[in-house]
């Protein structure tokens, strides 16, 4: 028995740690722990809970919007408003923007790295790596002139003795498997996934001013006016260019992204009966279709226990509670039961080892997470679970495509349980999202064409017109997957904020009774052929793609 | 000028003493003036109603605030020359009127306070300032000040490139950070008009009550004193 | 710094022969699974190499500074990863994790010692003993004070890494500073605020110093002034709407559709220092303003305390509730006093006389 730690876990958001304990090849205890902690749901007392959600936003910057769409929607499920058509359209082009770019960027500079080995890349063969390129897709950048040039990049590079951010790192490791020609063609679109991200980041900029960090949320609607007869509105002029965006997009996802997930996939189809986790799936759905209070979602919301496909249970959000018995917090009433968001408390509690440190105390609390329960169940939420609950609940476009993708590798849907799962979820949500997003833009010309102009529900804007006292729940789907805001407000005042984050579901501790997390619990079993290369453990949690000052916060 | 026996009022005095010099004058019209213009020109950039029309011919907020930084120009000199009176002047004008700091004055300090707290019927005599407005005088003084140096913070920034009112950048970290400066500027405005309402009603109080002509002091330089043989009728 | 110079300098330092050297380089081509053609080079290669290095220091951050970084248009960052500098450590980016990552960090702070650039995200907590941000066990104070200790210059990336920024606003629960204040005495220090920091700023801090040398001319918060030398209000496109007195007073009626002032809906321009205007955000895109929302002052020290609430002018009184205003409390309190003094005088003037008559003999110098 070998007890590894990793620390920092890199290629992600934040600061995770994982501790394993090794033997057979095999990890057979894991713990997951994240160290740093600003405290802003304390931060966040006392506030307008106008201001609230750009204090939240800052949670993070790599799923920016996401906090910001949350606090808005409890704060307006606080206190009564209702956003118009125009907001709820912008926000779901904000929210599918944010999911395609951030899934994009997980997989080219996130997890990438775990399967494509760069060096390896250095002896490719850019003729065969061009004709590997275009038997997978037709896409134009897959001449020999451009793999040439890409891998003289590369040697160029290299060849300054300077590896930069990719020195140190796990070349040669046993477990990577493809090809020089498919890890060529992997770095080529890494290249061109960076370049993809920053223009396709744009529509955040006109729709927000700027990513990260949009700057055009209001509880109640939002700040950017639509008008198809002024220049500094929304008009004709910006719906063209989101469609142009979006269309550059869903070409991207189809013809890059769909087909490189799929030939790294068929190397490493062993990691299909890998890192299957808790086996319980919860997603609040999103994508509000109507307007309302119980809106129809585009993709569903719902629980999956136990991998069991065969039903979708509804969401109850009574039933959520956080403990904090392995978490660097006290609760009032004791550490051994959970406390609902509403009856949250943020009090923090650090009795770890003094830094620095060599190990955590891992027997008594090991981490700046909580540990969010569903009816007392840790839950895995995100991509997989998103896409478990639409296939399952027999989403018109969710179902033909996972089951295509399920057929090209070759595998059951009892794959998806795992960490190449994880992966193929987040690709086939990517491209159902960035399908879907031409639909919002062609409904935001409709109500232009209505001279539509309200974005936001002013009646509700002054204080003065909200109850005294009120709470409010704001449910959205991350990147990562369920968020929940919950805020109470006093005399305009908020009095208690709480967070409970997908980063949190997935990362968070061992509870009460012991239970492991997602990710302790789909570490147990992930082979690992170095001890000292922790290059599997990496495939597995970024598999979930970490986001720890969310998960935190 | 310290000799506090010069200080106490003759016993038979009669009526028009010369208290308040010409620049004692000018300087409170001219201060009393700025910033009635600074504190209306200020609560419409604080709190500025929409103008309609175009942009080409309105320019509110623009004269507005061109107004306000010239009546800033003649508050400062106002105030400047005033304190600077503080030191040239007649001993009315001097600075130790408005601390009780002489023993004198603190007798007469604690005198008016009696009064005040209606511990005392006869209103204590004082050729220039009653002590205890000269206190409310400090405060007066003290939020001037406080104006001129958050307003010179606030400038600095807009001021022309190469203006030398750029130098009170300096001020700006002192205050808390523009924002800060702002917020205390017109908090500022505030504590001043209540302090200013304040010397006002209080002015005229004791101009009833002592029937001094307090008032056309102000206006004319002199007062009238009448005997009242201070201090006989303290039963404080 | 000449084509050899550093390099014969550091190898005859440490007592290393050239023909030494050019064997590492071929052990090294070897262990990289280099093509023969690279290896030959390689040597020369080195010696040529003069790209500064980098490291990107992450504490009590939420990354978007990184995020913002990978949005970066001139150059862009695989421009400037690949070709401009040396990025030897980076949590969000790099290939390396764990041990790996740490041994990769140790190694440039020692081989490039008084050398490298230190670039701040987040700031760093003085609570708990350390612990409220730790990596690899060790604490984000004493990661910052070796890595800012021993680098040419720091960066502080963002109003968290610059000024505190989030983790510090009211009540700061984590003891939260800036990097300035964790490590006191840093060698040049440049404060990168804005929440966060525009890539175009951060590239052009970067070009800023490869192209001239030397490190730009800073304002009194340490930030470059070509960046923050000039207030948004100074720059921004709806400012002839300010001047004019044309504000918007409701999110979505004309004012606001048409562009006008974000004024009264407690835009913080005049109070904010940053190039938003010029630059603009994502490839000069937008900006915020420019999509119908108040700045937030995000650029200034202390903006989640000092600018908020974000849409009011200005904040109110304390003691007198989120919702108080001061002109309403400034007006109530000068009323108040007003009156008292009033009530008070009369009170005062009137039993002064009562007392008088009282007294009978003397009336003569109370009254007339
Ligand atoms: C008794 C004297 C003064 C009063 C009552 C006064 C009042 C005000 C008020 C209420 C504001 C608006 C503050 C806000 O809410 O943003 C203001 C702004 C301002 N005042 Fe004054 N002020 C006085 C003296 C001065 C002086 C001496 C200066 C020196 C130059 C000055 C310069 C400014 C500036 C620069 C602004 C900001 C204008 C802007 O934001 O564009 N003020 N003043
Ligand atoms: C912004 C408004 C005002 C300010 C800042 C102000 C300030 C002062 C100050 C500092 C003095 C002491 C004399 C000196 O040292 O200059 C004074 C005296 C005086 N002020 Fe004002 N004043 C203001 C408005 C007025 C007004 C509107 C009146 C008219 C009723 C007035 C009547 C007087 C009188 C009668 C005196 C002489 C008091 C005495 O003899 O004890 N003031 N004022
Ligand atoms: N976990 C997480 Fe987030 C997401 N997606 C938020 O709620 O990454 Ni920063
Ligand atoms: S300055 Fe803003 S963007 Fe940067 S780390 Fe802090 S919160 Fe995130
Ligand atoms: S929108 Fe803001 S920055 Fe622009 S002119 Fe108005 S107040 Fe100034
Ligand atoms: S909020 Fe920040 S991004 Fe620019 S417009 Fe204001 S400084
Ligand atoms: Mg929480």
């Amino acid at each position: 028995m070998t007890h590894i730690v990793v620390d920092p876990v890199t290629r992600i958001e934040g600061h995770l740690r994982i501790e394993a304990e090794v033997d057979g090849g095999q990890v057979r205890e894991a713990w997951s722990s994240s160290t740093m902690f600003r405290g802003i749901e304390i931060i966040l007392k006392g506030r307008d809970p106008r201001d609230a959600w750009a204090f939240t936003q800052r949670i993070c910057g790599v799923c920016t919007t996401v906090h910001a769409i949350a606090s808005i929607r409890a704060v307006e499920n606080a206190i009564g408003a209702q956003p118009p058509p125009n907001a709820r359209l912008l926000r779901n082009l904000i929210i599918g923007a944010q999911c395609v770019h951030d899934h994009v960027i997980h997989f080219y500079h996130l997890h990438a790295l775990d399967w494509v080995d760069i060096v390896s890349a250095l002896s490719a063969d850019p003729a065969k790596t061009a004709s590997l390129a275009q038997s997978i897709s037709d896409w134009p950048l897959s001449s020999r002139a451009y793999f040439t040039e890409v891998r003289d990049r590369l040697k160029g590079f290299v060849a300054t003795g300077r590896l930069g951010p990719f020195a140190n790192a796990y070349w040669g490791h046993p477990a990577y498997r493809l090809p020089p020609e498919a890890n060529l063609m992997a770095v080529g679109h890494y290249l061109q996934a960076l370049d993809f991200q920053r223009q396709f980041i744009r529509l955040h900029a006109v729709l927000g001013g700027k990513n990260p960090h949009l700057q055009s949320f209001l509880v109640g609607g939002m700040a950017t006016p639509v008008d198809p007869d002024s220049q500094n509105s929304i008009n004709a002029g910006t719906l063209a260019e989101l469609s142009k965006l979006v269309a550059d997009a869903r070409d991207f996802v189809a013809r890059v992204y769909i087909p490189d997930l799929l030939a790294i996939a068929s190397f490493y189809k062993d990691w299909a009966s890998t890192g299957s986790g808790v086996g319980s799936y919860l997603a609040y759905g999103e994508y509000p279709e109507g307007d309302g209070a119980q809106p129809a979602l585009f993709l569903p919301r719902g629980i999956i226990r136990q991998r069991d496909l065969s039903k979708v249970e509804p969401m109850n959000q009574e039933k959520i509670s956080e403990y904090v018995k392995h978490s660097w917090y006290n609760y009032a009433s004791g550490d051994d039961h959970g406390l609902h968001p509403f009856k949250g408390e943020t009090v923090p509690n650090y009795i770890g080892p003094k830094p620095p440190y060599e190990r955590l105390y891992l027997d008594r609390k090991y981490s700046w997470l909580k540990s969010p329960r569903y009816d007392g169940e840790p839950m895995e939420v995100g991509p997989l679970a998103r896409m478990l609950v639409a296939y399952a609940s027999g989403h018109p476009r969710v179902k033909p495509l996972v089951d295509k993708a399920l057929a090209t590798l070759g595998v059951g849907p009892q794959a998806l349980f795992s960490t190449l799962g994880r992966m193929a979820a987040r690709a086939i949500e990517t491209q159902v999202v960035a399908e879907k997003m031409q639909d919002w833009v062609d409904e935001m010309g409709e109500n232009m064409a209505r001279r539509d102009y309200r974005i936001c529900d002013n009646s509700k804007w002054e204080p003065s017109t909200w109850p005294a006292e009120c709470w409010g729940a704001g449910f959205h789907e991350a990147p990562r997957g369920a968020l929940g805001h919950w805020v109470h407000i006093k005399d305009g005042t908020i009095i208690n904020y709480q967070c409970v984050v997908p980063s949190t579901w997935n990362a968070g501790p061992r509870d009460a009774a012991a239970k492991r997390g997602p990710y302790e619990q789909a570490l147990i079993g992930t082979p690992v052929a170095k001890e000292d290369q922790p290059l599997e453990i990496l495939r597995t949690v970024h598999s979930f793609d970490p986001c720890m000052a969310c998960g935190v916060h | 000028m310290n000799d506090a026996s010069a200080r106490r009022l003759p016993e038979s005095a009669p009526g028009r003493v010369y208290v308040w010099e010409l620049p004692v004058r000018v300087t409170h019209w001219a201060i009393f003036l700025s910033v009635v213009v600074l504190c209306v020109t200020g609560t419409y950039i604080g709190r500025p109603f929409s103008a309609g029309g175009a942009t080409t011919d309105r320019f509110v907020m623009g004269i507005m605030k061109v107004v306000h930084f010239y009546a800033a120009i003649v508050f400062d000199v106002a105030l400047a020359a005033r304190i600077g009176w503080m030191f040239f002047g007649n001993r009315y004008a001097c600075w130790d009127q408005f601390i009780p700091l002489t023993r004198e004055r603190w007798r007469g300090f604690v005198k008016t306070t009696k009064f005040y707290c209606f511990l005392r019927h006869s209103f204590p005599e004082t050729i220039g300032l009653n002590p205890m407005l000269g206190l409310l005088f400090v405060g007066i003084f003290a939020l001037e000040l406080l104006m001129a140096a958050t307003g010179f913070a606030l400038y600095s920034v807009l001021a022309p490139i190469g203006s030398p009112m750029r130098v009170f950048r300096f001020l700006v970290p002192i205050l808390g950070g523009l924002q800060d400066a702002r917020w205390t500027h017109h908090v500022g405005m505030w504590l001043l008009i209540t302090l200013v309402l304040a010397h006002i009603i209080a002015v005229v109080v004791i101009s009833v009550a002592q029937r001094s002509d307090m008032i056309g002091s102000i206006f004319s330089g002199y007062k009238l004193i009448v005997d009242r043989q201070d201090g006989e009728r303290d039963n404080g | 710094m000449t084509e050899q110079g550093w390099l014969e300098r550091e190898l005859k330092a440490h007592g290393v022969s050239r023909r030494e050297f050019v064997k590492f380089c071929a052990t090294m081509a070897a262990i990289l699974a280099l093509p023969q053609t690279v290896a030959e080079n390689l040597a020369e290669a080195i010696e040529k190499a003069d790209k500064p290095t980098l490291i990107w220091l992450e504490f009590q951050d939420c990354a978007g500074n990184t995020e913002s970084f990978l949005r970066a248009s001139r150059p862009t960052v695989a421009e400037i990863i690949l070709e401009k500098v040396s990025l030897d450590y980076h949590e969000t980016v790099m290939a390396a994790a764990g041990h790996q990552a740490e041994a990769a960090l140790s190694k440039t702070v020692k081989d490039y010692a008084g050398k490298y650039i230190a670039m701040v995200e987040g700031s760093i907590p003085t609570g708990a003993d350390g612990a409220y941000c730790t990596i690899g066990g060790k604490s984000a104070l004493q990661i910052a004070r070796e890595v800012c200790g021993a680098a040419a210059a720091t960066v502080a990336v963002g109003t968290c890494a610059a000024f505190g920024g989030i983790p510090a606003a009211r009540p700061n629960p984590t003891g939260a500073v800036a990097v300035g204040d964790a490590v006191p005495g840093i060698k040049n220090l440049i404060n990168l605020s804005a929440c966060p920091a525009n890539a175009e700023n951060i590239t052009a801090l970067l070009v800023y110093y490869l192209t001239m040398k030397q490190w730009p001319p800073l304002d009194q918060y340490r930030r470059p002034l070509f960046a923050y030398g000039k207030l948004i209000h100074d720059n921004c496109e709806r400012r002839a709407y300010f001047d004019a007195g044309q504000y918007v007073e409701a999110w979505g009626d004309e004012a606001h559709r048409h562009g006008r002032c974000l004024y009264k809906l407690g835009c913080k321009g005049p109070v904010t220092f940053q190039n938003c205007p010029v630059i603009q955000w994502n490839q000069g895109t937008n900006w915020p303003i420019g999509c119908g929302h108040p700045c937030l002052g995000c650029a200034e020290p202390n903006f989640w305390d000092r600018m908020t609430p974000f849409y009011r002018h200005l904040e109110g009184v304390p003691g007198f509730g989120l919702g108080s205003n001061v002109d309403r409390v400034g007006i109530g309190l000068a009323a108040g006093v007003a009156g008292a003094f009033a009530i008070h005088g009369v009170a005062r003037v009137v039993s002064a006389r009562r007392a008088a008559r009282a007294d009978g003999e003397k009336p003569e110098g109370e009254s007339q």
